[in-house]
């Protein structure tokens, strides 16, 4: 026996990240075509790790012996002359590179080209042709090292419906022959584009009012800002301020995760909330980030989004937030995206600077759109306003039919919580 | 202190469906508690198997060898260790964290001391 078989903690999440470097360098071997290959050497890599070091203790480099490990189970692969055939498509290809199997080593495996790897994968898994749905689910599978069941908890549905969405995105890749590389030039730009939505839909997924344990929803809002550093690491994104922005908005949102929901899993509102308990890092990544997105007079939605919640980071306590900028922020975002949701968060802002009053009616004007009608935030906000202006027995009415309109039960909670003081005619 | 024989039958090859994350759970948990073990002298040795077993038999008078069809059951591995007597061997056995891992069996052998131990 070793002397040292004692385990010390490893890097949290090593092996779930590890397995996402793994995979993306792997179909640069294999092909695109064949991720379930790839997964399948990265599983057995795991084991073997897993086996191995619980006897003989930890490598002086985990992540370079799961590397060196998985680069030699895919040597056998290729050489096997049963799987010739098979790979024959894979093989062709290393041989037009003249790869040899001296470049299946070191070259194949530096930090670079892990990142290289890495980027072609998240181009390939967020290809316009594979849903958005299956984009996300494969970047989680894939890029993120999630398990079926895992993706499957994130998005609160069946383990079945993942491994669908995912059978559909691989299947995709292969019939649309779908190549593993980052586009350049303007196709680039396009594909930018479909690329930060889909990470800005994850992101979401993990931020948005929580549904199921707070620990996995958090875990995909890591995982959407670590790609989104990984997008940010490569020489070409220097001059898209839409990466930075995007980066910046995940931060200075993520910042303050920790004080949304209390000991007893409530929400907490932006008022109420301890901004002892915001990351502060995080906030000046974010800001720095910030920064570097203004750099082009080419202002995107993301921007415009980060800088709001730039003002909310940046404001000592609520009552010093500068809601005329926030205000200012809105109106910009109003000229490029009009959707109800943003016309909806500007009538806060409105009430902070012009009075509840005026903002009510700007309300009375937004109920002819349909979506917010069933809205229940539309409900909320409305009560909210009510509240504030003294009339508690309408805020009351509104209350129960945001009540009505939503699902979620942390929402439904703040809620009932909040029509309780209505009912005291607290505001 | 006798010695124990522990063998660790799993069921079924789960190992196939963990996530990363799932495995180096594990795999910390695991370690954790065979370095206690190894640190405190109560293991002798213990080690993971692999795949491939063969089993020999007489049928007969003929000795044959063929693969070894295990079921759903499957020897995971084993450990040898030392312990004050049985008791103490299984409560050894009980802080197995594979348990929370797949359903488990171990199996708590007491050993005959060898001239000279």
């Amino acid at each position: 026996m070793s002397e040292n078989t004692h385990i010390s903690h490893l890097v949290e999440h090593l092996f779930r990240h590890e397995a996402g470097k793994m995979v993306s360098v792997l179909t640069r071997i294999f092909g695109p075509g064949n991720l379930e290959l790839a997964e399948d050497v990265v599983q057995d890599t795991l084991i073997e790790a897993m086996h191995q070091w619980a006897y003989k203790g930890l490598p002086d480099n985990p992540s370079q012996w799961l590397i060196k490990v998985a680069k030699n189970k895919a040597l056998n692969i290729l050489k096997h002359e049963k799987h010739k055939r098979i790979y024959a498509e894979s093989l062709q290809r290393i041989s037009e590179v003249d790869w040899t199997t001296e470049d299946l080593s070191d070259n194949f495996f530096s930090e670079q080209h892990i990142l290289d790897d890495q980027l072609r994968m998240i181009f390939t898994c967020c290809h316009p042709a594979i849903s958005t749905d299956s984009q996300i689910a494969l970047a989680l599978r894939t890029l993120c090292g999630f398990s079926t069941q895992e993706i499957a908890n994130a998005f609160l549905t069946s383990e079945e419906n993942i491994h669908k969405r995912l059978v559909r995105a691989r299947q995709k890749i292969r019939d649309d022959k779908i190549p593993f590389e980052v586009p350049i030039g303007k196709e680039l730009i396009k594909r930018l584009g479909t690329v930060l939505e889909t990470i800005y839909l994850l992101f979401n997924e993990g931020y948005s009012a929580s549904k199921g344990e707070a620990l996995i929803r958090y875990e995909l809002c890591e995982e959407a800002m670590r790609l989104g550093e990984i997008i940010r690491l490569h020489p070409l994104m220097d001059e898209q301020p839409e990466v930075y922005a995007l980066l910046a908005l995940m931060q200075l949102n993520a910042s303050r995760f920790q004080s949304r929901i209390d000991e007893d899993g409530q929400l907490v509102t932006m008022a109420d909330q301890n901004r002892a308990l915001w990351d502060r890092d995080l906030i000046a990544k974010g800001m720095a980030n910030l920064e570097r997105s203004k750099a082009n007079h080419r202002v995107s939605m993301y921007c415009i989004l980060a800088m709001i919640s730039a003002y909310h980071c940046s404001a000592p306590h609520f009552e010093a937030t500068d809601w005329q900028g926030i205000l200012s922020m809105y109106d910009n975002l109003a000229v490029i995206n009009r959707s109800p949701l943003v016309l909806l968060n500007r009538t806060i802002a409105l009430s902070k600077v012009n009075g509840p009053e005026i903002a009510l009616k700007e309300l009375e004007r937004l109920h002819n759109i349909p979506a917010l009608q069933t809205y229940y935030l539309f409900y909320s906000t409305a009560a909210e306003f009510l509240m504030e202006s003294g009339d508690f027995e309408k805020a009351r009415e509104n209350l129960k039919t945001a009540i009505e309109y939503t699902d979620i039960p942390s929402e439904k909670e703040f809620l009932h919580k909040r029509l309780n003081q209505c009912q005291k005619n607290i505001f | 202190m006798k010695d124990y024989l522990l063998l660790i039958k799993t069921e079924g090859n789960v190992w196939t469906d963990l996530s990363p994350e799932h495995l180096q759970k594990h795999m910390e948990n695991g370690g954790a508690y065979i370095g206690n073990l190894a640190q405190n002298g109560t293991l002798k040795s213990a080690q993971p198997l692999d795949k491939g077993s063969r089993i020999v038999t007489n049928e007969n008078g003929q000795l044959k060898d063929g693969p070894f069809n295990e079921t759903k059951e499957v020897v995971a591995g084993y450990f040898h260790i030392v312990a004050e007597d049985m008791d103490a061997a299984v409560a050894i056995a009980k802080a197995n964290p594979i348990f929370k891992d797949i359903p488990t069996k171990i199996e708590v052998h007491p050993m005959m001391p060898i001239g000279g131990n």
